[in-house]
């Protein structure tokens, strides 16, 4: 008897490593490792929008959705208010990018509303879920649909970090979920074409 | 408009009876800086904050919440995993004896879901804060920009 029951056990952790080997993930979700940015096409209301053609700027994207009712209004607020202490030359050289990991509800207008509400120069972005999957896994960003138990709406999980690209175009950095509007002017100064020369002669 | 409050208090009121002897919940409980979050005119919810002041020697719970500017209350919270904002509801929300508990953002919330009409700046939001005896208390909530507190931040993570 107690032999049949170690077999049991035996079996039972065999089963279980091999289910881990199967599903495990390293990096996913949650914790893509080493992402390194790029450029994707994605869609504003007011057309197309190419990362590519944002070289010599600081770029700031942010992935969410107009349906989350407090962590992107949190974050978009710290970031007009980011924007809004640059001054105008300094804005010129910023551009930020609200990317939407809902394109099922949010439409190009609806995107635009939404961010506009908070800051008219931030560009509220969307594409096919193939789009946007590859512009997310390129900077890290998760998300997955959660839905409401008796409620036809859901929620979104997504990363709530602030990803930072470089004039050159590389990933510079992260700004976290609650990072005051202080603590992104610095990080974003650091990177500016002009405060950069400014340093340097 | 009227009936239906009449109607709440009423409902309170009874379920108030049988813990008539001690104090109610509702009335250890002080409530400060109540605020709606402003949303864009299309948002289908928002968030209520407020700070829970608990002012009794017994540990009292929040249970339920309702407004009449949404179909449907809930008491949230956030959970931070790796970076991830996970929002989901929570059974109760705990006001230590002596103790307060902060609704804020990213954190607790009172999350008014299918407004019944876009939310103004200014408009005052009546919500109804239900306690685990039975009790409840009723407050306003100004609708307001909510702009970001200072909190501590870990330096900017590298990219690699």
């Amino acid at each position: 008897m107690p032999s049949r029951l170690t077999l049991i056990l035996v079996l039972l952790l065999a089963l279980t490593v091999v289910g881990l080997a199967l599903f495990w993930q390293p990096g996913s979700p949650g914790t893509s490792d080493e992402p390194t940015g790029g450029d994707f096409v994605l869609r504003s209301a007011d057309g197309p929008v190419d990362t590519s053609a944002m070289r010599g700027k600081v770029l700031l994207i942010y992935f969410g959705y107009t349906y989350c009712p407090d962590i992107c209004p949190t974050t978009l607020a710290a970031l007009s208010q980011t924007l809004n202490r640059l001054t105008p030359d300094e804005q010129a050289e910023v551009k930020t990018l609200f990317v939407s990991v809902d394109p099922a509800r949010d439409t190009p207008q609806r995107l635009k509303d939404y961010v506009g509400f908070f800051q008219s120069s931030i560009i509220g972005v969307t594409g096919t879920p193939k789009e946007i999957a590859r512009a997310a896994r390129m900077y890290g960003a998760v998300y997955s649909r959660h839905d409401i138990p008796n409620d036809s709406n859901y929620v979104v999980d997504h990363s709530a970090w602030t990803y930072l690209v470089a004039p050159d175009g590389h990933l510079a950095g992260r700004l976290p979920y609650g990072a005051t509007p202080a603590q992104m002017l610095t990080e974003i100064r650091k990177w500016l074409p002009s405060s950069t020369k400014k340093g340097t002669s | 408009m009227k009936r239906f409050l009449a109607a709440l208090a009423g409902l309170a009121l009874l379920a108030g009876l049988p813990a008539a002897a001690s104090a109610a919940d509702a009335d250890s409980i002080t409530v400060t800086a109540p605020t709606v979050r402003l949303m864009p005119p299309s948002a289908m919810a928002t968030a209520a904050f407020m700070v829970l002041h608990n002012g009794s020697d017994k540990d009292i719970k929040l249970i339920k919440a309702a407004s009449p500017v949404a179909k449907v209350a809930e008491l949230h919270t956030h959970i931070n995993e790796g970076g991830v904002m996970k929002m989901r509801p929570v059974p109760a929300i705990d006001i230590k004896a002596k103790g307060e508990t902060q609704l804020k953002p990213g954190g607790l919330h009172v999350m008014l879901i299918n407004l019944n009409h876009p939310l103004k700046e200014g408009e005052k939001v009546a919500i109804t804060l239900g306690f685990e005896d039975g009790s409840s208390k009723e407050i306003e909530a100004p609708v307001a920009k909510m702009m970001p507190m200072p909190m501590p931040m870990n330096h900017m993570a590298p990219a690699k």
